[in-house]
């Protein structure tokens, strides 16, 4: 056995740490994630991963494709249940309750923890009912009421002004960019804590990404959100903390200008300069 | 490149092109002489008293009235009973059963009930209503019509949902939607069209199945609207029409099998429209 294998199997012993940047400013930890390993039937794809995220910040996940960091994203969730020989071990602390109890309920899991996808997935209804579809699960509300709420989750996103007049146009009536933030309307409809981003903008051309990242800036005043992204840039600009992952580890976690200026980790400056990827 | 390998390939693509032309031509030309005889022959059945006067005795006039009245009846209550059991059960394979072994076995055995020949589902219903009841009736007819209907709708049903992308069904549950209302309100919405197209074609299929209506509904010469009793049709009406010796049931039963034929088309063309409109609109 090498040194550097035998370092690898001590350092595997030890306790597994939480990251924990933010404890140097005032900032309340909304997720609280413990050696959390994730398999997909036999493979691992997440290792020990341990980090905290806090309230009203913006997290965002940079690393190679396959490095784990949607997946990490969907143990948030876990949105991965529906499919079966998919698992999560270790735990996930959302204000200090494990949501990988498998006494959790999901659904109500799921309607404080809200998720927007990489690709833009309107309901096949139209642009109100899209919005409605998630409010109605939770909630008995009138006819005024309700629609109170759905225009403030429009306006919100930014998408009031280009749809009020058709709010009874289908959904699929989009572009992509508006699906995208009525997707987003729609997941802060239903009023969640955290907000999940699986590459939100990654599918858009560069003026609705950047209504995007706007949309992130001013929604962080309410939410935790988490968002997986391949651009550095947008990590750089839009995050207050960033986590480095490579091949289902968690290389390093600091606040985002630390891992821009000054990272660490070897592996992190590599990545982060473009020597690989 | 050389020249005389090009003239060579241009040829050998050009005959085969003549091939599939001539095989494409010999396969349509039977449907056409198919809707051209029964133009030909049904056309002089066509007026005002096929669709406004009953089955006629021998030698004296009359149209089908009761035997479309009596189709209709079959084919609505058949597929009412039929088709939300395909629904259903397709849903569970689609939702439920994926990749689950249950599931494979379940997908094999409607495999072959979509292809049994529907004589043996109407002997089976036979056994099964007509005998213990003591007597044909209009609700066995119906229930052998819906065995037909269920594979169909079922294959259908299945198939199209498996057309709905997964990213859908994670975007509802991710609302804290649970399961059922992920399937019905968003499922179901992204697959309604094909879903419906699916219910038409069972539709088309059992309006002119013969064989199962034989055993089970058999026929009535007078207009009945009980279902318990044998009830009018039109296949069966054509069969014994068509068989019989006299001129005036034989232009009937060509008659109706025009009806018959047009009704399909219709049907199936309307099916198509709404699977082409729904595979534009994604």
């Amino acid at each position: 056995m090498n040194a550097e294998t035998s370092l690898a199997a001590a350092r595997a012993a030890l306790p597994p740490r939480v990251a924990r940047p933010g404890a140097r400013r005032v900032l309340e930890e909304k997720i609280v994630i413990r050696d959390l390993s994730f398999y997909y039937r036999d493979f691992a794809a997440l290792k020990r991963i341990g980090l905290a995220l806090y309230d009203k910040q913006v997290t965002a996940f940079i690393g190679p494709s396959g490095c784990g960091k949607s997946t990490l994203l969907r143990t948030m969730n876990r949105i991965y249940d529906l499919y079966p020989g998919q698992r999560a071990t270790g735990e996930i602390l959302l204000d200090g309750e494990n949501i990988l109890d498998p006494r959790q309920d999901l659904n109500l899991l799921r309607a404080k923890v809200g998720m927007v996808f990489q690709k833009p997935t309107p309901f096949p209804m139209s642009i109100f009912d899209n919005i409605a579809f998630g409010i109605r699960l939770y909630e008995r509300l009138g006819t005024g009421e309700l629609a109170d709420r759905v225009e403030e989750a429009l306006r919100r996103a930014a998408l009031w002004d280009e749809v009020k007049d058709k709010l009874r146009q289908s959904g699929l009536s989009l572009s992509g960019g508006q699906q995208q933030r009525l997707c987003i309307a729609r997941a802060i409809a239903v009023k969640p804590e955290v907000l999940l981003l699986d590459e939100p903008a990654s599918a858009l051309d560069p003026i609705s990404t950047q209504r995007i990242e706007e949309l992130i800036a001013e929604l962080k005043s309410d939410y935790c959100i988490a968002i997986v992204t391949h651009n550095m840039q947008q990590a750089a600009r839009s995050s207050d903390f960033t986590a480095f992952m490579y091949l289902g580890e968690l290389v390093e976690f600091d606040e985002t200008e630390a891992i821009f200026t000054k990272p660490r980790e070897k592996r992190t400056e590599d990545y982060i300069t473009g020597r690989f990827g | 490149m050389s020249a005389a390998l090009y003239v060579r390939r241009r040829r050998r693509n050009a005959f085969v092109i003549g091939l599939a032309v001539a095989a494409t031509t010999l396969g349509i030309l039977w449907l056409a002489l198919i809707l051209f005889a029964l133009l030909r022959n049904g056309i002089a059945a066509l007026g005002p008293d096929l669709f406004l006067r009953m089955t006629p005795p021998p030698g004296s006039k009359g149209g089908l009235l009761n035997a479309i009245a009596g189709s209709l009846v079959l084919t609505l209550v058949g597929t009412a009973a039929g088709a939300p059991a395909g629904i259903l059960a397709g849903t569970f394979l689609a939702e439920y059963g994926r990749g689950s072994r249950l599931a494979a076995v379940l997908r094999f055995l409607n495999d072959i009930l979509l292809s049994a020949p529907s004589i043996i589902i109407g002997l089976f219903i036979y056994a099964v209503m007509v005998l213990p009841m003591g007597h044909f009736s209009a609700w066995a007819g119906a229930a052998a019509l819906a065995i037909i209907t269920i594979p169909v709708v079922l294959r259908t049903t299945e198939d199209m949902l498996g057309l709905v992308p997964a990213a859908l069904r994670e975007a509802a549950a991710a609302l804290g939607a649970p399961r059922w209302k992920v399937i019905v309100i968003v499922a179901y919405r992204a697959a309604l069209q094909g879903m419906v197209t699916g219910v038409m074609l069972a539709v088309a299929r059992i309006a002119g199945e013969t064989a199962p209506l034989l055993f089970t509904v058999l026929n009535n010469q007078f207009w009945s609207t009980d279902m318990n009793a044998p009830m009018a049709n039109l296949p069966v009406v054509i069969f014994q029409f068509a068989l019989s010796p006299y001129a005036d049931w034989q232009r009937l039963a060509w008659g109706g099998a025009l009806l018959i034929t047009a009704t399909i088309l219709l049907l199936n063309i309307a099916a198509h429209l709404i699977a082409a409109r729904s595979s534009s609109s994604r």
